[in-house]
């Protein structure tokens, strides 16, 4: 960093001279004698008009680049020009005045081709670096990073002198080391740019590359290991990126698998109508956002928070109901639980088929859900980050329930010793019921977060099902930390398995990983021991 | 010995069940190809081919009975077994194809031209010749089921956690069997077949003769059933169900009965895959789908699970209820299918023929109480509850 | 050294210095047990004491953390498994009556019978005259002849335990654990059970885990006392109920 700083500060010395050089000379005659350049000269014009560093000329040679750049026959002065009804209208190349209205046939046009237009481009660039706008300064800087070459260098160096804004004098710095590279410079200074590039990442990697073949043998050494540390550094960032997006998958699944966490884990009861609570839930945003869209637009920002309570309450009351009309008939038969509740989900499928039809159902994303923002060499979505952290504020919400208030305490007397929480005067039936609504309904919750990355259809909760039954089981049952670790470390797995054998690929290795460990581990990560337990 | 075996296994309803099975073997295709088109008594080419269909499901839901009535294993994952049969039997019909597909590859089937392949994969080898096609009939699914049985069993995975993982294999084998490079045709699967040992697949007798080998094929399975479950090792197999940790500390490996049940019942699928295949002339990854596997074990609890004859009863009643539906009201099929999950479970938990048997056995004990009663004081005279306890 | 190698010579069951915890919890803790061939042992202890995990180490339901198990001066029990171990001679009877419901009485006896217990051997198995004989031998035994074609389900819970040491006896073992075979049982069911357990004691060794103070008296054999994982006192009924320490533990003041 120091080296940067004072590098730069170097560099904008050295290059004073040649600044004061080019400022100053006026533009006008060098457009003047475009009149009789050929292809060549014209190039060379061009990087004298771009040298003289006015930037009033800018609009002058983009309309050359456009062909809109004409010279008047009678005393070849050139223009730039625009039509007028069937006249044209001559516009002076410098300052930007009108002159006056000509027939057509008083101007020639002047010649361009893509060469001369690649030049003029680059002139611009070059000019654009002295724009009184910061924006397009920092485009301009950026441009000749993308694209550099040697007849840039001096463009820039003559901004960086006049350059007062931090950010942009950075990004020029590196423009400047960028163009550096293959101009005809000292080793040292070379070796001083070889320095910046390396702090660029990713995208000074190609600059590197390219000149690899050509460059002093003397600085083959340093170049190599500017390459090796960018690639080091972004090997660091590809495994950040794919742990965040593991952890990304992670809190999915987690969102998908702590409702069952409770309903499975806890109360032991196989629900296979869980993915069709999340789904309900992912309906209910809709429903709340047709609502919102029709009545009162300006609220859209707020539709998930408001779709939040009502997905909890709806698929709270679908839990209970099915708790109460199904499930209490089936305790200690989860072989038959397995099976009522498989035939409520097809119904629940079936009925939002019906009232909804079997398409998918336009989501929309607040405003604070989109977009994305870079956090060194990855980017981060808003969406992805929001779910984690919702999931996550969902996971500790639940565990303070559980383990914090009288009502998690009564659950789990009931869980653990039914008939003893029964004679100490806790309601079991109550309590069952109560708590299969409580996991119904974050499975509800998680409906809304998953409406957002998923698409809304029927069958939105099928996707969901085996991979939740997956997370808990490999969590370990009964235990809300374990789903914790096991959905993100599942998510992690599943990430860094996909870009060396492809996504489903991954997915099966997945599964068939976590057959193989119930075999080993048949209770999950965090299992209870005991006697009670083996039996 | 193996008499002693197989004819331990002809008890009444068994007879009566294979004695209609034969008859149906014989008396459909007969109809179908000996009456014209205009009697009353002719069954049209689609019907029997519907029958057929619904006699290899017959098949895979008694294939599950075996080992969740008996052995108290719920499978969820049986259609990947049914699914693996009828893969191997679609890929003798593919390799049988020929230079008649639409590229006119003599080896390589037309997916596989498709890809830009240039030569058959090892697994595909062999599978032109029917016996060893048919050998991989039961051979992959029974490989399959004692691969995962080995180590399901001997870590004593059991209950819903099996069920899971067994969901979890069938999930996961048709993720892959979607993939094109696994060589199975990805997500088309195989199809467009044209013969089968020299027959055109799509030719009224061979479909009649398919259609007899499904009834009889059905028959001999019930048949090996009801000898594997009337035997000493049928009980034990009970046992296990009621009392796994008991049948271990009487000195048995339940492992290995489990195991042996398992890859014996994925067999089983594995035949009725295999004639189901040329019977709809299509297998592809969907039939994997863990809703599929789940169903069959519906069909199976609606006829009654351990009592072999419901679970074809079962398969055929649902079976021919969804055509039914699907045909009529499409909408309201999977309400009806979810319904009848619910209300098997909740109002008829020993399915329709264990209902029956139950009151014909109530009956039975209750004459005998009071026979009983009649001649000297039977204490424990059983009531209807203890009998509904016992199962 | 000498004492031990001496006492272990003629030990049908060796237990020494066994210890097993459950998450930190020691269930067993440096138990040491030795049952003479042809002995009956009744072990009593409050709850928590031990005594399920000590049946479950012997039978190989659960290992052991540390410790040796030696059944026959020889073979080392901690290296085998449930069905290993039953082969090898040692039924075990359950604190609940575990009978296979859905089968008949003589279903139940037959299955147990000390056969062949291989997939095929079971396979094929036809009842021979001999075994018949056996089976009907052990009704007499357990005092089910007439009920021996209904189903267990049907049973009274005495006379499920009673089919239970049926079905024990029916496998020959050599040892014999019965976890509380009297629970639940009717004054005069619990006497004729105390008969029972002499008669078969007489053929083999028995050890017989207990609350009932008043059937250990009946049975009048040599007592352990187990508590907190460990033995508290060892001898006659009468020795061990006024040892100051079971009182407090066990018996209550």
């Amino acid at each position: 960093m120091t080296f940067r700083i004072f590098s730069g500060a170097f560099v904008a010395f050295l290059l004073f001279a040649c600044a004061a050089f080019a400022q100053g000379t006026d533009p006008k005659p060098l457009f003047n004698q475009l009149a009789d350049a050929n292809f060549n000269a014209a190039e060379k014009l061009v990087a004298e008009i771009a040298a003289t560093g006015n930037p009033r000329v800018v609009p002058a040679l983009n309309a050359f680049s456009e062909g809109d750049l004409y010279f008047r026959k009678s005393d070849k002065a050139v223009f730039a020009a625009k039509a007028a009804g069937s006249q044209l209208e001559l516009i002076d190349p410098v300052t930007g005045e009108s002159a006056g209205q000509v027939a057509k046939s008083a101007v020639t046009k002047i010649k361009v081709n893509n060469n001369l237009r690649r030049a003029i481009r680059a002139a611009l660039g070059g000019l654009t670096l002295m724009s009184p706008d910061r924006g397009a300064r920092l485009s301009a800087a950026d441009a000749i990073l993308r694209a550099p070459s040697a007849e840039a260098l001096e463009l820039v160096e003559a901004a960086l002198v006049k350059e007062t804004d931090g950010e942009v004098k950075a990004r020029m710095e590196e423009a400047r080391a960028v163009s550096l590279l293959s101009s005809d410079r000292s080793v040292d200074e070379k070796r001083a740019a070889i320095e910046t590039i390396a702090g660029l990442g990713a995208s000074g990697l190609g600059v590197l590359n390219s000149v690899s073949g050509t460059i002093d043998p003397g600085l083959k050494p340093d170049l190599d290991a500017a390459i090796a540390s960018i690639q080091n550094e972004q090997q660091l960032w590809n495994l950040a990126q794919n742990v965040w997006y593991g952890m990304s998958l992670g809190s999915v699944l987690l969102l998908a698998a702590i409702g069952l966490a409770i309903t499975f884990g806890v109360m032991g009861i196989i629900n296979m109508a869980h993915g069709e609570m999340v789904m309900l839930g992912a309906y209910s945003t809709f429903m709340v956002q047709q609502v919102i869209r029709e009545n009162a637009p300006g609220l859209f920002d707020w539709s998930l928070a408001i779709a939040l309570p009502v997905a909890f309450l709806v698929t709270g009351a679908v839990g209970f109901v099915i708790e109460r009309g199904v499930i209490r008939f089936l305790y200690g038969r989860p072989l038959e639980t397995l099976l009522a509740t498989w035939g409520v989900s097809l119904i629940l499928q079936q009925a939002i088929r019906t009232i909804f039809g079997p398409t998918n159902q336009e989501v929309g994303n607040p405003s604070w859900m989109s977009g994305s923002f870079p956090l060194g060499g990855m980017t981060i979505t808003y969406n992805r980050m929001w779910i984690i952290v919702f999931s996550l504020t969902i996971f500790f919400a639940l565990l303070f329930v559980m383990k914090k208030t009288a009502y998690g305490l009564n659950m789990r007397a009931v869980t653990q010793n039914r008939r003893m929480a029964s004679s100490m005067g806790i309601r079991t039936p109550w309590v069952d019921a109560l708590t299969f609504a409580l996991g119904s309904g974050i499975a509800g919750i998680a409906g809304v977060a998953l409406s957002q990355i998923d698409n809304v259809s029927p069958n939105l909760g099928q996707s969901y099902i085996i991979d939740s039954f997956m997370v808990v089981v490999f969590g370990g049952v009964g235990n809300l930390w374990g789903t914790l670790v096991g959905a993100l470390s599942l998510g992690i797995l599943n990430k860094f398995l996909e870009p060396s054998v492809g996504a489903v690929l991954g997915k099966i290795l997945v599964l068939v990983l976590i057959i193989l460990f119930i075999q080993k581990r048949p209770r999950g990560l965090f299992a209870l021991k005991g006697r009670a337990v083996e039996a | 010995m193996i008499t002693g075996f197989i004819l331990r296994a002809l008890e009444g309803k068994i007879v009566i069940a294979v004695g209609i099975l034969l008859a149906v073997a014989i008396i459909v295709p007969a109809l179908n190809l000996l009456t014209p088109p205009d009697s009353a008594f002719h069954i049209p080419t689609y019907v029997m081919a519907l029958m057929g269909k619904y006699l290899c499901y017959a098949l895979l839901a008694l294939a599950l009975d075996l080992v969740w009535g008996y052995c108290g294993i719920l499978s969820l994952g049986h259609g990947a077994f049914f699914a693996l049969g009828g893969y191997a039997m679609g890929m003798y019909l593919m390799r049988q194809i020929g230079s008649r597909g639409v590229y006119g590859n003599p080896d390589l089937p037309d997916f596989m031209v498709f890809l830009n392949w240039k030569e058959l994969p090892w697994f595909w080898y062999g599978l032109d010749m029917f016996p060893f096609a048919m050998a991989m009939v039961l051979i992959v699914p029974g490989l399959l089921a004692f691969v995962f049985g080995w180590f399901a069993f001997r870590s004593r995975v059991n209950g819903v956690y099996l069920s899971i993982i067994t969901q979890a294999m069938t999930y996961a084998l048709m993720l892959a069997f979607f993939r094109n490079d696994m060589g199975f045709g990805g997500n088309n699967g195989l199809t467009d077949f044209k013969d089968i040992l020299g027959f055109q697949v799509q030719a009224g007798g061979t479909r009649a003769v398919l259609f007899a080998m499904s009834a009889f094929m059905l028959a001999l399975c019930l048949i090996v059933a009801s000898a594997i479950t009337r035997s000493k090792f049928g009980k034990v197999l009970v046992g296990v169900r009621d009392a796994e940790s008991r049948v271990r500390f009487l000195g048995f490996r339940v492992e290995n009965i489990k195991l042996f049940t398992f890859v014996v019942s994925a067999m089983f699928a594995g035949i009725a895959g295999a004639l189901f295949v040329p019977q709809v002339g299509i297998i592809n990854p969907g039939e994997f789908a863990p809703a599929n596997s789940i169903e069959v074990v519906v069909w199976t609890a609606v006829g009654g699970r351990g009592t072999l004859i419901g679970p074809i009863i079962g398969a055929i009643l649902v079976n021919a209820g969804k055509s039914f539906f699907t045909g009529a009201f499409p909408e309201f099929w999977l309400f009806a299918l979810g319904g009848l999950f619910i209300a098997v479970t909740l109002f008829l938990p020993k399915g329709i023929v264990g209902t029956i048997q139950h009151g014909w056995n109530a009956r039975k004990a209750l004459k005998a109480a009071a026979d009983a009663e009649k001649g000297r004081d039977a204490g424990a005279a059983p009531t209807v509850q203890q009998v509904q306890a016992a199962e | 050294m000498n004492t031990i190698s001496e006492t272990r010579t003629k030990s049908l069951l060796y237990l020494e210095d066994v210890s097993v915890s459950f998450d930190g919890f020691k269930a067993i803790n440096s138990l040491s047990l030795v049952v003479e061939p042809g002995e009956l042992r009744a072990i009593i202890g409050p709850n928590g004491a031990g005594k399920t995990t000590m049946m479950d180490i012997i039978t190989g339901k659960t290992r052991p953390d540390t410790g040796k198990v030696i059944f026959e001066d020889t073979i080392d029990l901690t290296k085998k498994d449930e069905a290993d171990i039953a082969q090898l001679g040692i039924g075990r009877k359950f604190q609940k009556p575990t009978v296979f419901e859905s089968h008949t009485v003589w279903d139940n006896l037959e299955l147990a019978l000390n056969r062949s217990r291989g997939v095929f051997a079971t396979l094929f198995y036809t009842l021979t005259a001999e075994d018949k004989a056996r089976i009907e031998e052990i009704l007499v035994t357990i005092r089910m002849t007439h009920r021996k074609d209904e189903y267990a389900a049907n049973l009274s819970h005495g006379q499920k335990q009673w089919l239970e040491i049926g079905m024990l006896l029916a496998q020959e073992p050599k040892l014999l654990l019965v976890d509380e075979p009297v629970a639940g049982m009717t004054d005069a069911e619990t006497a004729e059970t105390a008969v029972l357990l002499r008669e078969i004691a007489k053929t083999r060794s028995v050890v017989v885990v207990e609350h009932d103070m008043g059937f250990i008296r009946d049975l009048g054999v040599k007592v352990t006392c187990l508590a907190e994982g460990s033995v508290l006192a060892e001898g006659s009924i009468d020795f061990v109920s006024s040892d100051p320490k079971v009182i407090e533990n066990y018996l209550g003041r």
